[in-house]
């Protein structure tokens, strides 16, 4: 390879379309749902930092960031201070594989034949590692919200992943990418399988916490939950990778069921940029619909009908290929 | 899992006020609940007894700003007894009419807490927004949001002319529209319904013998209203139902109250009507006559009940408030045996506490490890041995 070629690799995991484009992306997409949110709920949301408030993440960031470092007594110190930096990572390492269509290539920064396998087990390590933090810091709030994350993710992932499974079964082939250009030449699976999508952006909520389903960190019940001893850069690194999670899975729910960043013009940026955004936007009216749950009617909601449905799913694909 | 002890509180998001509780936790299951008050003690009944019957009034609205229309009723009435004087017809009205748009007020801000606590956000947002409504009618009459200082002993001090009952009226049939529409909302939204119903269980039998009061023992199927059962102001002349629900748990509290604030529209819409013409309020003597006096009013939380004594002078010899929250605290924690971790705040918030305004009495720590039952006759065998064996506290 010549140095132009390094170059490029360099500029494409570290700038454009990796770390640095993800970071302020997520932080933008933060923006879009408090305000959407705030829209909602007939509040003005976040307007005083920049043109109707959109640096407001970047602020909150960088002053959590400012904010002193509290490691409490008694916590199990290295998986504590450990723990944000490693969700980081591995939202980060998630984001690499989804197909964004930069530079008009219909290929992710890292694709191969299996991805779609490494993408789901990241998002399971990402809710164990929130879990270690909440276990760690040995606070009672704590290790209620740590314990309450587990029960949540035996249901939610299970219809979750069997949703994504259907996909994988109907494109037949397991490269996020791949999925992604199968549907440009077809109909997309939205169409296809609209009762996988439903269920899928049901098990994104729960993946995600957000309500009806963030038990986890339920405020008014148990504090913050799992974050309830995170503080300072610890709760900004969290913060952050949250933010991320919730870029990675609209762009997770775009890949497998709107096509990725495909539309009538090849694969582009801004198609890709689109349907994330009306992901999301979904799922702040969800979240902004209902109350939350109770964690046995989480479990109940997810084993009663979100998993049963999704087997649904996975004998229609079976029996009906496209 | 062994049993897991969780403390809630003083300071909690759920909580808008100190108080603390510890739940004996097995798994997500409440097994036991120890209240502990007194974190807000201002010492107000001492207080009182250093100022005058007229400034007792502005000290008796501090109590609660959420309920201040209460307070200030329930002491004027009291001493408008020990001075042997009623107050004029329009008076009693102009009474109700706060009174009752204090109730409306209360009641939205209790069900936008009662959202909140369910993580239902929006809900909260919206029904704060519309109870900005009663806080401006309440501002056009008194002047004030919060402490609306209209009770004077003899009367009231603001007359409702004939502009601000248009404006009234417009803002009342809004806030019935709105609530309708809340009632609704309540009623049919699955994620309400899952957090609301059959949680919270406080049994009929158990209200009465725990003495709940006030919505909470209404929605357990008790008829008790201190409106209807010992009418005061000119609620003796205005008609209205005693809404009662009877599936005993938090969705019957809250309909409790959403049904509350349509009566009390009706009730201000016909005191607007039939108001008598007149004067608003009589001149009274500084000096009040040597006596006691008992009054009872229905606050939005439950009976409040006001005694104050005098001595025969400007200033009263001791005043004492039992606030409903106080009466609610027992049946609270007989409500949180048994229940979810996750239905805590939610069971909190359905007594719809208001601690500062209970944080008065003392309270004596019954140790927990003996269980003994006490007949009335050794109750005070033992009252009257612990007072002999202290010299110094005598009871006056």
């Amino acid at each position: 390879m010549s140095v132009l070629e390094y170059l490029m690799v360099l500029v494409k995991t570290l700038i454009y379309p990796g770390v640095i484009f993800v970071i302020i992306l997520s932080l933008i997409y933060e923006w879009v749902d408090r305000k959407v949110y705030a829209r909602m709920q007939n509040r003005i949301g976040p307007f005083y930092v920049g043109p109707s408030g959109f640096l407001q993440p970047f602020a909150d960031f960088l002053k959590l960031l400012s904010k002193e470092d509290i490691v409490p007594p008694h916590v199990d110190y290295h998986v504590f201070t450990l723990s944000p930096i490693i969700t980081l990572y591995l939202v980060l390492l998630a984001m690499f594989l989804i197909p964004t269509g930069a530079w008009n290539e219909p290929y992710a920064i890292l694709a191969f034949e299996g991805d779609y396998i490494l993408a789901l087990a990241l998002t399971t390590f990402i809710t164990i590692f929130s879990f270690f933090a909440g276990w760690s810091s040995v606070n009672r709030f704590g290790v209620i919200g740590a314990m309450r994350a587990l029960y949540q993710m035996i249901s939610y992932e299970i219809s979750m992943f069997l949703c994504a499974a259907a996909v994988a079964l109907d494109t037949r082939t397991l490269c996020l990418s791949r999925m992604a250009e199968v549907q440009a030449s077809g109909l997309w699976y939205i169409l296809l399988h609209p009762l996988g999508f439903v269920v899928f952006i049901l098990s994104m909520q729960a993946e995600l916490d957000k309500v009806p389903f963030d038990t986890p960190e339920a405020k008014t019940e148990i504090v913050g939950g799992w974050l309830t001893e995170i503080s300072g850069k610890k709760l900004a690194f969290f913060r952050l990778a949250s933010d991320i999670k919730l870029f990675f899975c609209a762009s997770l729910a775009t890949t497998l069921y709107l096509a990725g960043p495909w539309g009538p013009l090849g694969p582009n940026i801004l198609w890709f940029l689109a349907k994330v955004t009306f992901v999301i936007i979904l799922v702040t009216t969800l979240r902004a619909a209902f109350a939350r749950f109770r964690i046995d009617q989480v479990l109940a909601v997810f084993w009663k009908y979100a998993i049963p449905l999704s087997l649904v799913q996975v004998l229609i694909a079976l029996f009906i290929p496209h | 899992m062994s049993l897991f002890e969780i403390p809630l509180g003083p300071q909690h998001p759920a909580l808008k006020e100190p108080i603390r509780f510890i739940f004996k936790l097995d798994g997500e299951i409440v097994v036991g609940a120890e209240p502990r008050l007194g974190y807000v003690h201002r010492g107000v009944e001492k207080l009182a007894e250093t100022r005058t019957f007229i400034q007792d009034v502005y000290l008796a609205e501090r109590i609660c700003g959420i309920c201040s229309a209460a307070h200030t009723t329930c002491f004027v009435q009291a001493v408008e007894e020990l001075l042997g004087i009623e107050p004029p017809p329009r008076a009693k009205y102009i009474r109700l009419i706060v009174f009752e748009l204090n109730r409306i007020q209360s009641h939205l801000l209790w069900l936008g807490i009662l959202a909140y606590e369910m993580g239902f956000d929006t809900l909260f947002m919206y029904i704060w927004r519309d109870r900005e409504r009663v806080l401006d009618v309440l501002e056009m009459i008194t002047g004030n949001r919060v402490l609306y200082a209209i009770n004077q002993i003899g009367g009231v001090r603001h007359d409702i002319d004939d502009k601000i009952a248009a404006y009234m009226r417009k803002a009342l049939s809004y806030l019935r529209e709105r609530t309708k529409y809340y009632k609704g909302i309540v009623e049919r939204d699955p994620t309400i319904n899952a957090r609301a119903v059959e949680v919270g269980i406080l049994k009929k039998r158990d209200a009465i013998a725990l003495c709940a009061v006030g919505p909470t023992t209404r929605g357990s199927g008790v008829k008790f209203d201190i409106r209807a059962d010992d009418p005061y102001a000119a609620l003796d002349e205005v008609p209205f139902n005693v809404v009662v629900y009877d599936t005993e748990d938090v969705m019957a509290r809250t309909l409790v109250r959403i049904d509350e604030i349509l009566e009390s529209i009706s009730m201000i819409e016909y005191a607007l009507d039939h108001m008598p013409s007149g004067d608003i309020r009589v001149r009274v003597p500084r000096v009040v006559p040597a006596g006691e006096a008992v009054s009872r009013v229905e606050a939005p939380r439950g009976e409040l009940v006001y005694y104050v004594r005098s001595a025969g002078g400007e200033k009263p010899e001791r005043v004492k408030v039992r606030t409903p929250t106080l009466a609610n605290i027992p049946a609270l924690c007989k409500m949180l045996e048994g229940a979810y971790v996750a239905d805590i705040p939610v069971i909190v918030a359905s007594i719809d506490p208001c601690l500062a305004c209970m944080d008065r009495a003392i309270f004596v720590d019954v140790s927990k490890e003996k269980v003994w039952v006490w007949s009335e006759r050794e109750l005070r065998r033992y009252s009257l041995r612990w007072y002999r064996s202290r010299e110094g506290v005598r009871r006056r």
